[in-house]
C-alpha cells in the first residue's frame, strides 16, 4: 500500500514553483529599493514580463489548495481573516503599481522609479505575510489551534521567528546578485548565503530541534552551492540562468516539504486527515494531469520565445554566441 | 452578528462590482485587438496598426489590475464565506475554478509573448494568431466564473437532500465531480454573459472613440478613431442582438428553475396565468401599488404559462424586492441601448455619417456609462435575487459567512484602496491610450517598445 499522499505532493509542487518565482521577485524588490539606478537594467527586463506569470502561479496554488484541503478552509479563514485581507490589499497595490510603472509617461509628477519602488515595497510586504504564515504553519508559532486564533505578537515573540525572517533576508541578499548576474556584488554572495542558511537552521532548531535532520542537508547544500558555482567563470552562466535558477529554487522549496508533512503546525494537524477524499481525489488527479500538460506546454512556449528573442537581440547587436547564457538569460 | 455578515456581503459585492467593470473592458479590448490584427493583416491599413498599438497599452494595465482584483475575489470567497467554499471545494465546483486557472494561464502566457516579445514575430497572421488565445482565455475566464454562478443558482453534483437535512453537520455525500460543469442554468447564463460582458466593454470603448473622434483635429487621429468607432459599432450591434435573445431565454430559465426569484423580479404577489406586467411599483398585501401596469402582458409574453407568485413562499425566504426595480431599470436601459445601437448602426449603413455629429458622440458616451450601469444592475439583480441563499435552497449567506471581526479594519482599507485605484485605472488607461504621438503609433504594433524597462 502506497503511503504517499499524492494530493499533498502535487499541491506542494505547485506551491514550490510559485514560491521559487516569488523569491526571484523578492530579490528584485530588494535591489530596486537599495540600488534602483545601478540594477534596473538587469532587474526590470526580467520582472516586467514575469510578475504576471508569478501571479498566475499564485492563483494556481491557491485553487489547488482549496481543492486539496476543503476541510481546512473554515479554520484558515477563522484563524487568519485579517492577515488574509492585508495580503489581498498588498496584492492589489503591487499589481497596480507595476502596471502603472510599465506604461506611465515620462516627465509627469509620478515617476516610473517611484512606482517600481512601490512595487518593491508591496512585494516585500507580501513576502513578509507569506513568510509569517508559512512559519506559523510549519512551527505553530502564534497559533492556538484549540481556539482557532493567531497572534502576530505571539508569533514574533516565539524563539525562532525573528531569526527565521533574518535568515530569509540574508539568503535573498546573497542570491540576488547571482540571479540578476550583478558582477560587482559577486563577493558578497557566499558570505550572505552561508550566513542565511546558518541563521535559518538556527531558527528551525529554536522552533523545535525535531526540524533538524538529514532532510535539511539537501536544501542547505544546494542553496550554498549556487553562490559557490557563481564564483567560477565556467559555471557562473549556468547558475545565473533564470531557468536553471527557477528549477533549482523549486527543488529546494519542494525538498522542505517534510516540515509540513505528515503533520503541520508542529504536530498539531495530521495532513492526511484533512486531505480531500472520495471521488474528488480522482477529479484532482485528472485535472492536475491535464493542467500540468497545458501549463507545461505554455511555459515551454514562453521559454522558447524568450530564448528566440535573446538570439535575435544578440544577432542585432553583434554580441557573442546566443548559446552563452550569461548574456541571454531566459 | 448580522452586522459582520452584511459587511462580508458588502465587501464582496463591492470588490466584484469593481472587478467586473475592469474585466468587461479587458474583454472588449481583447476582442478589438484580435479583430484589428486580423483586419491589419488583410488590409494593411496603417490605422489598424496604430489602433492596436494604442489599445495594447491600456490592455496591459487592465490585465494587471484585473488579475489583482481577480485574486482578491478568489481569496475573499474563502475568507468571507468559508462554509460556502468548503462546499465548493468538497464538490465538483472547485474543478470549474481549477479549469479557470488554465484559461488564465492561456491568457497570461500569450499576453506576455504578444506584448513583450511581439516584435520577434514578423508575419502579420502570426501576430493575429497570438491574439486569439488571449481573447479566448479572457472570455473563457468569464465563462467559467459564470458557470460557478450558475451552480449557485441551480446547484447539483451532490446529495442536496442529505446536506440540507444534516443541519449544522453539513454532511456532503454522493459527489459527482463533473456534474457542476453543466447545471440547469449553465447554458443560459453563459450565453447571457458571453453576450453582455463584451457588449459592455465594446460600448465603453465606443464611447471613448466617439468622443475622441469629434474632439480631434489631427487627420490621422480622426482616421484612426473612425476605424475604431466602426469596429465598435459593428461589434456592438452583434452583441446587443445576442444580449436581447440571451436575456429573454434567461427569464424563461428563471421561471423554470428559480420561481421565487422570478416572482420577485416580476413582482407577482400571487400566481396566475394571465398576469400583468408591472414597471416599478411595490407589493402591498396581495396587490401591487404604484408603478405602471400593463394588463395581461406578462402572461402574453410567457405564452399563458402559470406564473409563480410570492404568496406561494414563506416571506422569510423572499429576496429583497428591490430586485424588481433593479431589473426594471436594467430592462428599460437595455431597451434604450438596443434602440440606440441599432439606430446608430442604421444611420451608418444609410451613409448618414453619425460619427461626425458631436451631439451623437456625447450621446454615445452617455450610453457607454448606461451599458456599464445595466451590467451592474443585472449582476445585482441576480445576486440580491438569490438572497437569503448563497447556494439556492441549500446554504444561506448567514450560515456561510465568516464572523471574525478582524475583517473590518483591512476590509475598509481595501474598499478605500479600490475607491482610489479603480477610477485612477480608468483615467490612466485613457491617458496611456494617447500617450504617444500619432506619428509614433502609426509605425504599427510592435512588441515591448512602449514599456518602461
Amino acid at each position: 500500500m502506497s503511503t504517499i499522499n499524492w494530493v499533498f505532493e502535487l499541491n506542494f509542487a505547485v506551491f514550490s514553483v510559485f514560491l521559487a518565482l516569488f523569491i526571484s521577485e523578492l530579490m528584485a524588490a530588494v535591489l530596486l529599493l537599495v540600488a534602483y539606478d545601478a540594477t534596473k537594467a538587469k532587474v526590470l527586463p526580467y520582472i516586467v514580463p514575469i510578475w504576471e506569470v508569478t501571479g498566475t502561479f499564485a492563483a494556481f496554488w491557491f485553487v489547488t489548495a482549496d481543492f486539496a484541503y476543503p476541510s481546512m478552509l473554515i479554520p484558515v479563514a477563522t484563524l487568519l481573516a485579517g492577515e488574509i485581507l492585508v495580503f489581498l490589499l498588498l496584492i492589489v497595490v503591487r499589481n497596480a503599481s507595476i502596471s502603472f510603472a510599465e506604461l506611465i509617461l515620462k516627465g509627469g509628477r509620478i515617476s516610473e522609479k517611484l512606482l517600481y519602488q512601490l512595487y518593491g515595497v508591496t512585494t516585500i510586504g507580501i513576502g513578509v505575510v507569506v513568510l509569517v504564515v508559512l512559519s506559523a504553519i510549519v512551527s505553530g508559532a502564534g497559533v492556538t489551534l484549540a481556539t482557532l486564533s493567531f497572534s502576530v505578537g505571539a508569533w514574533a515573540t516565539t524563539f525562532g521567528s525573528i531569526p527565521y525572517l533574518l535568515g530569509v533576508v540574508l539568503i535573498a541578499v546573497g542570491l540576488a546578485p547571482v540571479f540578476y548576474n550583478i558582477e560587482a556584488l559577486r563577493r558578497i554572495t557566499i558570505p550572505f548565503t552561508v550566513a542565511g542558511v546558518a541563521v535559518e537552521t538556527l531558527a528551525l532548531y529554536l522552533y523545535s530541534p525535531s526540524f533538524i535532520g538529514t532532510g535539511l542537508l539537501f536544501p542547505a547544500v544546494l542553496t550554498i552551492l549556487v553562490p559557490v558555482l557563481y564564483q567560477f567563470r565556467h559555471t557562473a552562466p549556468l547558475v545565473s540562468s533564470k531557468l536553471v535558477f527557477a528549477v533549482v529554487g523549486t527543488v529546494i522549496v519542494f525538498s522542505l516539504s517534510y516540515l509540513v508533512y505528515p503533520t503541520a503546525f508542529h504536530g498539531g494537524l495530521p495532513v492526511d486527515a484533512v486531505t480531500t477524499h472520495g471521488p474528488m481525489v480522482g477529479a484532482f488527479y485528472v485535472l492536475t494531469a491535464v493542467g500540468a500538460v497545458v501549463v507545461g506546454l505554455l511555459n515551454v512556449l514562453f521559454i522558447l520565445v524568450v530564448w528566440r528573442a535573446g538570439r535575435a537581440r544578440a544577432a542585432a547587436s553583434g554580441e557573442a554566441s546566443p548559446a552563452a547564457p550569461a548574456v541571454h538569460n531566459p | 452578528m448580522s452586522e459582520i455578515v452584511n459587511f462580508d456581503r458588502f465587501l464582496f459585492a463591492f470588490t466584484i462590482g469593481s472587478h467586473i467593470l475592469i474585466v468587461s473592458l479587458s474583454i472588449g479590448m481583447s476582442i478589438m485587438i484580435c479583430l484589428s490584427e486580423f483586419l491589419l493583416a488583410r488590409t494593411h491599413d496603417k490605422y489598424y496598426g496604430a489602433l492596436i498599438r494604442r489599445l495594447v497599452r491600456p490592455f496591459v494595465v487592465s490585465f494587471g489590475i484585473g488579475t489583482g482584483s481577480g485574486i482578491v475575489m478568489a481569496v475573499e470567497l474563502v475568507n468571507l464565506f468559508p462554509r460556502f467554499m468548503t462546499l465548493v471545494s468538497s464538490t465538483g465546483v472547485i474543478a470549474i475554478f481549477y479549469v479557470e486557472i488554465f484559461a488564465f494561464f492561456l491568457e497570461t502566457i500569450f499576453l506576455v509573448i504578444y506584448v513583450y516579445y511581439g516584435n520577434t514575430f514578423k508575419g502579420r497572421y502570426t501576430r493575429w494568431a497570438l491574439t486569439l488565445p488571449i481573447m479566448i482565455g479572457t472570455l473563457l475566464s468569464a465563462v467559467l466564473i459564470v458557470m460557478v454562478n450558475a451552480w449557485m443558482n441551480t446547484p447539483n453534483g451532490f446529495n442536496i437532500a442529505t446536506y440540507v437535512a444534516s443541519g449544522s453537520s453539513y454532511t456532503i455525500t454522493g459527489v459527482n465531480p463533473w456534474a457542476p460543469f453543466l447545471t440547469a442554468s449553465t447554458g443560459y447564463e453563459v450565453f447571457h454573459v458571453v453576450a453582455s460582458v463584451p457588449l459592455t466593454g465594446i460600448m465603453l470603448l465606443g464611447g471613448f472613440f466617439a468622443y475622441r473622434y469629434v474632439r480631434s483635429e489631427n487627420a490621422d487621429e480622426r482616421a484612426l478613431f473612425r476605424n475604431a468607432l466602426r469596429l465598435a459599432v459593428a461589434l456592438g450591434l452583434i452583441f446587443v442582438v445576442l444580449a436581447i435573445v440571451a436575456g429573454a431565454l434567461e427569464i424563461d430559465d428563471l421561471w423554470r428553475y428559480q420561481p421565487l426569484k422570478y416572482a420577485a423580479i416580476e413582482l407577482n404577489p400571487v400566481p396566475g396565468n394571465n398576469l400583468p406586467w408591472t414597471l416599478f411599483g411595490a407589493v402591498s398585501g396581495t396587490a401591487v401599488v404604484g408603478g405602471l401596469e400593463i394588463p395581461g402582458l406578462q402572461g402574453f409574453l410567457e405564452g399563458g404559462k402559470m406564473m409563480p407568485g410570492l404568496s406561494q413562499y414563506p416571506q422569510s425566504q423572499w429576496p429583497p424586492l428591490i430586485i424588481h426595480d433593479t431589473f426594471d431599470a436594467m430592462f428599460l436601459g437595455g431597451v434604450l441601448l438596443g434602440l440606440f445601437v441599432i439606430g446608430y448602426a442604421g444611420l451608418w449603413l444609410l451613409k448618414k455619417k453619425p460619427f461626425d455629429h458631436p451631439i451623437l458622440a456625447y450621446v454615445f458616451v452617455a450610453f457607454s456609462a448606461l451599458t456599464a450601469t445595466i451590467m451592474e444592475l443585472g449582476w445585482a439583480t441576480d445576486e440580491i435575487g438569490r438572497q437569503p441563499w448563497i447556494v439556492y435552497n441549500v446554504l444561506t449567506v448567514t450560515n456561510a459567512a465568516n464572523y471574525n471581526t478582524d475583517i473590518y479594519g483591512p476590509g475598509i482599507v481595501i474598499i478605500l484602496a479600490y475607491l482610489v485605484i479603480v477610477p485612477f485605472t480608468f483615467w490612466f488607461m485613457a491617458r496611456v491610450f494617447r500617450g504617444k504621438p500619432i506619428e509614433v503609433d502609426l509605425a504599427g504594433p510592435v512588441g515591448g517598445e512602449d514599456v518602461n524597462y
